[in-house]
């Protein structure tokens, strides 16, 4: 008896084998390259956007929350940008534009912003949007219970008031050039849905991860944890219905995987492929890869706490030591542009009309001279009063580009007689280590993504130096009078010039070496049509994207 | 064997207790804090310090760790730092039956392959399938299995499109049994592949040690038939420790799910295991670090229960 159940069982384990087999090889005819969109619709004019069809987003992060006065990551901000709608919302040059308010009247004072609203707009619930939709949303954050992380953006909002169902006013304590471009431009909660719920318990609600309303292009589906976020087309989207049926945000846990997924076809669309991968994911058929400068810079930043760095003629010198443009042409494959002000060349802000430290090792090495730095022992190392001019350039493990450049900076600055030790740290603990109140490291290599509307206050003021994020430690009292001034200017091209200012001062005192700006990519269907590049969002106008068939 | 059993799962308690200290500990003297994914010039840093006050980040570490343990013991896991207000226990649970599937389906397939070729090779012990049996289990002793599952994932997806590349179902179908199966297999295969190895060798060194007993003889003597005798005094015999490096393999399938689940996108608690430690979500780590000490004593349990049942001089 039990003999023979011991043969059953190799006899079976083979048949599962053997099954497994076939139904292998029975699942090659099935291409998944096919699958976007490809769910035998009938032909249409080739002429307009084509209706129909299912992309799949790629992304290795994972989302938090669908509630934008308290999520915190970009996963989320992705998928918000899905289901909500701003009054305000802005165009490939980050100028703001009108979204959900028909018109927006600024008063003489700067202190008075009244907002009319387009009418006929629908929640996804099929509700009317009106006023009490706005002052709610714009009231959460003022609530003295409010316990989200986005105060800041409302800091100088003093009041919100209902007008009429369709006009609203803001009322603000202070001149803020930034409350048009960017607080107007937060996404407006549903007020007939969460006006009970008390904003204490607002941030944990039901509402933000299981049914998000809005009014925004898609309609939230379902969220499979570690799995994906499934959205679908809002048939009464104010601005028409999106061409596409659904949208698939898949989760994947990193790039590798991600990569395989395209070729796969299993994903579809996928921002934030690093360059150093885009030439194998443009081999990939059915694939296409629109590229663009990103918003946002790559720096060397110095601690100014350090004795070493508090000398402005050291931090010239070792960008003069530096040699950007081979970084950029031989770490990054020439995916990227070298920088010199810590703004956007994309921004309407820009201005590179500064002091520029191009690639020179004499004058480097000059410059170190002045500053009282030389080779007295002969070991190729600089000294100053018995120290040596040696220290360590942290980075965040993980970035790949990053990891390269910190060996790259030990190379060229021995050149100068620097030693430059690099250290590769884990994201958690590089962040505790380098910022308040530890400041312990020498110098870093990081990035800033930058935002729409350009504001240095937070990253190069003075005041930020004790917990904000000035944690390089810069100081330098005209520049910050310059910034606060800056606050106050409304008018756009006023602000730009005080800006050239700002930058002027930045690029003099190298509290950084800007070192560049860097490309980015983004991986699509080969028929995807419609898209249009926007450096800061990687679903511009997302209801307008059609695939052709 | 029922008391035995009660003393057993007694005794766990202090180790489980002893677990949950040393976790915390460690957990709590990795550098950087949740608030480290706030690196963000749009949050002051007033929302910042409010966020580490709201959720006791800033208490003394042995008042966070009676904190967390006085609500545990009440069932209470607390709540994701991380995704706001979402429940631990819910968290794990949503990915906990995937984990599971993907444990027992590759546990019976490292069992289902490697003790009859444990058996096999160890009655042609020096044939040619003896030594092919033994070269094919070294060679997965010794291929960690994240480069098994990326060959795989090369080869058998991206290559031959045979296999899905990750994750537990095809994305905008319905519901297939047959799809959840071939989402299965590869990641299954993985993660059975070095235990399966490990254990095939076990099985035949202790099954050649075990022929050569006395007893086996005296069963041919009588004249049993030769896989009677093989499979009923010999496997039986052969199998006890076999058990005991099953029972401690438990911890290593916890382990591999980890490697495994991120590699082919599986969303269990492993793939959230890594990511709650990266974001320093520190009540889901609590949280799952307590659910796989639980398994791990379970596992040892059964093993031991599972010895009294193959070896009838054991008694508890």
């Amino acid at each position: 008896m039990k003999l023979r159940k011991a043969s059953w069982w190799l006899i079976s384990l083979t048949l599962i084998l053997s099954i497994f087999l076939t139904a292998c090889t029975g699942n090659t005819s099935e291409d998944p390259k096919e699958s976007p969109g490809d769910d035998g619709k009938k032909e249409e004019e080739a002429a307009g956007p084509q209706k129909g069809g299912d992309l799949i987003i790629g992304s290795t992060g994972a989302p938090t929350i669908f509630n934008p006065l308290y999520s915190t990551d970009t996963s989320s901000s992705d998928i918000e940008g899905f289901i909500y709608d701003g009054l305000v919302s802005s165009d490939t040059e980050f100028n703001p534009t009108l979204s959900m308010a028909e018109d927006i009247q600024t008063s003489e004072d700067g202190l008075t912003f009244t907002a009319k609203l387009k009418k006929g707009i629908k929640w996804h619930d099929g509700e009317e949007f009106t006023a009490d939709d706005v002052v709610f949303t714009f009231s959460i954050p003022k609530n003295p219970d409010y316990n989200g992380e986005r105060g800041s953006a409302f800091e100088a909002l003093e009041k919100v008031t209902k007008i009429d169902d369709y006009t609203v006013e803001f009322k603000l304590s202070k001149k803020d050039a930034s409350f048009y471009p960017v607080s107007l431009s937060y996404y407006i909660l549903p007020e007939h849905i969460l006006k009970d719920v008390p904003v204490a318990k607002l941030g944990e609600h039901e509402f933000n991860t299981k049914s998000p309303i809005g009014t925004g292009p898609f309609k939230f589906v379902e969220w499979k944890d570690g799995e994906y976020v499934k959205v679908e087309a809002f048939d009464d989207y104010f601005k028409g219905r999106p061409n596409l049926d659904t949208l698939t945000y898949k989760i994947v846990p990193d790039m590798d995987a991600m990569i395989a997924q395209i070729q796969a076809g299993d994903i579809h669309f996928a921002a934030g492929v690093p360059g150093t991968d885009i030439e194998t994911v443009k081999s990939f058929p059915g694939v296409k890869v629109e590229s663009g400068l990103g918003l946002s810079y790559t720096y060397l930043g110095y601690n100014q706490k350090n004795e070493l760095f508090k000398d402005v003629k050291v931090r010239q010198a070792i960008t003069h030591a530096i040699d950007r443009e081979a970084i950029v042409s031989s770490v990054m494959n020439g995916d990227g542009k070298v920088a010199h002000v810590p703004e956007s060349p994309l921004s309407w802000a820009y201005n590179d009309d500064v002091k520029k430290f191009e690639y020179d090792v004499e004058k480097a090495k000059s410059l170190l001279a002045e500053a009282g730095w030389k080779d007295s022992d002969g070991d190729g190392i600089l000294d100053k009063d018995g120290k040596k001019f040696s220290f360590t350039v942290k980075t965040n493990q993980g970035n790949k580009v990053r990891e390269d450049i910190v060996v790259v900076l030990q190379e060229q600055l021995k050149e100068v007689g620097i030693e430059a030790k690099p250290e590769i740290v884990e994201w958690s603990a590089f962040i505790e280590q380098i910022s308040a109140p530890n400041w312990n490291y020498d110098a870093l290599v990081l990035g800033w993504a930058l935002s729409t509307f350009p504001d240095q206050y937070d990253i190069f003021h003075s005041s930020q130096r004790e917990e904000g994020l000035n944690f390089v430690w810069y100081s330098n009292p005209e520049a910050d009078k310059l910034m606060e001034e800056a606050k106050q200017i409304l008018d756009q091209d006023e602000y730009k010039k005080a800006y050239a200012d700002i930058y002027k001062m930045l690029a003099e005192d190298q509290p950084y070496s800007f070192l560049y700006y860097p490309n980015v990519h983004r991986v699509m269907p080969a028929n995807l049509e419609g898209y249009v590049f926007n450096a800061r969002d990687d679903f511009y106008e997302i209801y307008k994207w059609w695939l052709k068939k | 064997m029922l008391s035995y059993i009660i003393r057993r799962i007694l005794m766990a308690i202090p180790l489980l207790l002893g677990i949950t200290v040393v976790s915390f500990a460690i957990m709590k003297l990795a550098p950087g804090d949740p608030a480290s994914l706030l690196m963000d010039p749009t949050i002051s840093p007033a929302d910042k310090a409010r966020f580490m006050e709201r959720y006791g980040l800033n208490d003394p570490i042995h008042i966070q760790y009676f904190k967390w343990l006085g609500a545990m013991l009440q069932g209470d896991f607390g709540t994701s730092l991380i995704r706001k207000g979402v429940p631990v226990i819910e968290m794990i649970m949503n990915r906990m039956p995937n984990t599971i599937l993907l444990m027992v389906v590759s546990t019976f397939l490292a069992l289902l392959i490697s003790i009859p070729f444990g058996v096999i090779s160890a009655t042609r012990p020096y044939s040619k399938l003896d030594y092919s049996v033994t070269v094919t289990s070294f060679l997965g002793v010794a291929t960690p299995n994240f480069f098994l599952g990326l060959i795989m994932i090369m080869i058998f997806a991206v290559q031959l499109n045979w296999f899905p590349t990750g994750g537990v179902a095809t994305l905008n179908a319905p519901f297939s049994l047959w799809d959840r199966i071939h989402h299965l297999m590869m990641p299954a295969f993985v993660l059975a592949a070095a235990d399966m190895a490990g254990l095939t060798r076990y099985t035949r060194s202790s099954m050649l040690e075990v022929i050569k007993q006395d007893y086996i003889r005296t069963a041919r003597a009588k004249g049993f038939k030769e896989n009677k005798v093989i499979y009923k005094h010999g496997l039986r015999n052969g199998l006890i420790p076999v058990i005991t490096i099953f029972g401690l393999m438990i911890p290593s399938f916890i382990g591999g799910a980890v490697i495994v689940e991120k590699i082919f996108t599986w969303p269990g608690i492993g793939l959230l295991f890594v990511d709650s430690a990266f974001q320093r979500d520190y009540p889901v780590i609590m949280g799952l670090t307590v659910i796989s000490a639980v398994f791990v004593v379970i596992g040892n349990l059964i093993a031991d229960i599972l010895y009294a049942i193959f070896d009838p001089r054991i008694e508890y």
